[in-house]
């Protein structure tokens, strides 16, 4: 277990200097900033962040990426995750999907789907989690039976963030009967959300908002060439899949603009309460980004990181937690989602969502199993 | 010092292992102080890092003090590494003066502190009223500031010309109270840049960087005791109640000791503000919280005087308040960062580590 401070360099600077600029072009001062990750769905703010080249930045150019670095990467994201850009299109297919295809699509996969990734123009949801699989994934009962050509996929997925917008998604399911290991006979699917069969219907977060939706799939055709990977090695894929998704800056910025409002809109001078609240979380905020950082500086180095991701995910989410809190306890005002105040509403949003932080990705619960057998090493 | 970083830590701890092991640490704590530890680390000139060598000192920079104080902590070493080498060194040196042969120790200025300087360069008398010096009686002399009609001067005074009044912190060091009434030999103008801002945020950030220390070795305590402690049939480690202990742990030692390692790399040549109440912060904030969680994973053993985890734990619950606690650090960086604005909040967190190595 090893988190070291890294120095950017002269380009790494330069990089962030251009992506400071091209926020403060493409954001109005008067736009409303998301909370991380969960934030607007704007495609042609995705085309145009891709133009600049900062979608599928690590993909290699002849798949119409950048070739660019880990560390570049997570500049971009956390420039884009701390101005509370709408990145809501296609962020789930640059962070996650693209390198999953990069490492285990087929050439003719990588050939159809990178570029238009790269281009902010193909987003997919992820197709996990079941009414009865959470935690346990390996539990999916959705199945895919072979038929001439292809597959037929019966089954239903929940939580499966923007199905109602984007195009595709990476269904997890069994294509071979579980007797012994149920981790052998799973296979990742890709569908196309407007395939015959499929049906999306929302599932209203608690604040009404619509993000989340059931899909459930009936004799959905899947051509062979959807196959992701191995068939069989879904498992696998999944686990390294969710490993990417673990530490990065999605992870601890989810309430940075909450905060940043809150400064911006602070009486001065600050009593001393909010001074404490302030410096106690911009603290946390630099530190804990340093050990997100030190994880994506080690993947280019081409160093294992086994617990790392998993620790400095439940770190991260559990500061975004603490910080709501700490936010809500020297605001001194009643929570409107309505209110004149940028800090109050995103504040009032903060507190609905929260809880999902340490949901999403893999429970806290769940990942401390990972991180314990990461530290025991 | 011409080690490598990383190679400091690995000497140091060659050293002191032992004369600082569980056993002697419990053995010298009604002392006040560890002394084989300290007379072997100033043998192999480990006690006057980051003081310069026309002054003195070893050389080096602040970055490699902060290294011998992380392993000191870890090792629960009761030494007044941080007052000789990054207060009195510092400011004896800065203001001309050779730093004596040791341990110096330095009042940074305790808020009920009184000093006053009269006289002139022939004859020098100091009437001084100071707070929880660190390592006091142990020392040969006692460095601080002291004014003089308005001008701060720093003032080294004699061990024999000062009244100890022996206190402790939790875990025994000492913690003293000094009385001066006395003609003393030495006494330099403050130059610029000295001040009890600027030596409370060296002693913070020495402080942090020994509770990194601490917190890395209780890490390592936890994950050792609950992979071999049986109960119900299995070690405890696979309880999930205590995983979330262990993984607590894990997590704060780590951040612990990536803010002191950035917040030590960009002190060169000087500490900055920021950097160092982060640090501060992050290591207090992480002592309540790893201190609770190992006590829990450890059970009744750790609450006994013998075993190793007490010893760390109270130096955590001591340090953590000592140099300025969370509290003032917090307020302090926040109003810092209130005065510079909204937009300068997201540039100044996403500046980490800017000094390299070379």
């Amino acid at each position: 277990m090893r988190f070291a401070t890294t120095v950017l360099t002269p380009a790494e600077l330069e990089l962030r200097a251009q992506v400071r600029d091209f926020l403060r072009t493409e954001l109005p001062p008067e736009h409303k900033p998301g909370l991380g990750m969960a934030a607007e769905h704007d495609p042609e703010f995705s085309c145009k962040l891709a133009a600049a080249g900062w979608v599928g930045m690590a993909i290699p150019p002849k798949y119409g990426g950048r070739g660019r670095s880990v560390v570049d990467r997570f500049i971009v994201t956390e420039e884009l995750l701390s101005a509370g850009a709408p990145i809501g299109a296609h962020f789930v297919a640059d962070r996650q999907t693209a390198p999953v295809l990069l490492r285990y699509g087929s050439e003719a996969q990588r050939e159809y789907f990178l570029p238009r990734i790269c281009a902010g123009e193909c987003w997919f949801s992820l197709g996990m989690s079941e009414p009865d699989s959470g935690s346990d994934l390996a539990s999916v009962r959705t199945t895919a039976r072979q038929v001439d050509g292809g597959w037929l996929v019966n089954g239903t997925k929940v939580w499966t963030s923007g199905a109602h917008k984007n195009h595709y998604f990476a269904v997890l399911c069994r294509t071979s009967p579980a007797d012994g290991d149920r981790h052998e006979g799973l296979s990742q699917l890709i569908v196309d959300l407007s395939a015959a069969g499929v049906r999306i219907s929302p599932i209203h977060f608690l604040n009404g908002a619509h993000h989340f939706n059931e899909v459930s799939l009936t004799d959905v055709f899947v051509p062979d060439g959807m196959v992701l990977g191995q068939l069989g090695s879904g498992w696998q894929q999944v686990t390294s899949e969710l490993s990417y998704e673990r530490a990065g800056p999605d992870r601890f910025l989810s309430v940075f603009t909450t905060f940043r409002h809150y400064l911006a809109e602070l009486a001065q001078p600050p009593s001393p309460q909010a001074a404490r609240a302030i410096g106690s979380l911009a603290a946390q905020f630099w530190t804990i980004r340093q050990l997100s950082l030190s994880v994506a500086r080690a993947l280019d180095e081409g160093r294992a990181m086994r617990a790392e991701p998993a620790l400095v995910k439940d770190i991260g989410t559990r500061f975004e937690q603490r910080a709501i809190e700490l936010l809500r306890s020297v605001a001194e005002t009643e929570l409107d989602p309505e209110s004149d105040s940028m800090f109050a509403r995103l504040l009032a949003e903060a507190v609905l969502t929260g809880p999902s932080f340490t949901l999403r990705g893999g429970t806290t619960e769940i990942l401390r199993s990972v991180a314990r057998k990461g530290l025991r090493g | 010092m011409s080690e490598h970083r990383g190679s400091i830590a690995e000497a140091v701890a060659g050293i002191i292992g032992e004369l600082s092991g569980p056993e002697a640490v419990r053995l010298a704590e009604p002392h006040g102080w560890n002394e084989p530890a300290w007379r072997a680390l100033a043998e192999a000139a480990f006690t006057t890092v980051a003081v310069p060598e026309e002054h003195g000192g070893s050389g080096g920079d602040i970055a490699d003090a902060c290294e011998v104080l992380t392993a000191v902590g870890r090792f629960a070493a009761a030494v007044p590494v941080a007052e000789n080498c990054l207060l009195a060194g510092w400011a004896l040196s800065s203001a001309g003066l050779a730093l004596p042969g040791g341990p110096v120790t330095m009042a940074v200025g305790h808020p009920a502190d009184t000093a006053v300087l009269r006289g002139n360069t022939a004859s020098w008398r100091l009437n001084a009223r100071l707070h929880r010096v660190p390592w006091a009686r142990q020392a040969t002399h006692i460095a601080l500031l002291a004014d003089l009609e308005e001008v701060p001067h720093v003032v080294l005074v004699p061990h024999a010309d000062a009244e100890i009044q022996p206190g402790s912190n939790l875990a025994g060091e000492a913690r003293d109270g000094v009385v001066v009434d006395a003609v003393v030999p030495h006494a330099v103008p403050a130059p610029a840049g000295i001040d009890t801002g600027t030596l409370r945020l060296r002693g913070a950030l020495g402080r942090a960087a020994a509770m990194s220390g601490a917190l890395a070795r209780i890490n390592e305590l936890t994950l050792a005791y609950t992979g071999t402690r049986q109960q119900f049939g299995r070690t405890i480690d696979r309880f999930q109640a205590v995983q979330r202990h262990i993984v607590r742990i894990a997590e704060h030692a780590n951040a612990a000791a990536i803010a002191v390692e950035a917040a030590a790399a960009n002190a060169r040549p000087l500490p900055d503000v920021f950097d160092v109440a982060a640090a501060k912060i992050v290591c207090g904030e992480a002592s309540g919280i790893v201190a609770a969680a190992a006590h829990q994973a450890h059970g009744a053993i750790g609450m006994t005087k013998e075993y190793e985890l007490g010893q760390l734990t109270r130096r955590l619950w001591s340090w953590r308040d000592e140099f300025g606690t969370e509290a003032l650090w917090s307020e302090l960086l926040g109003e810092q960062l209130a005065a510079a604005g909204a937009a300068a909040l997201w540039p100044r967190i996403s500046t980490g580590r800017v000094v390299g190595n070379e």
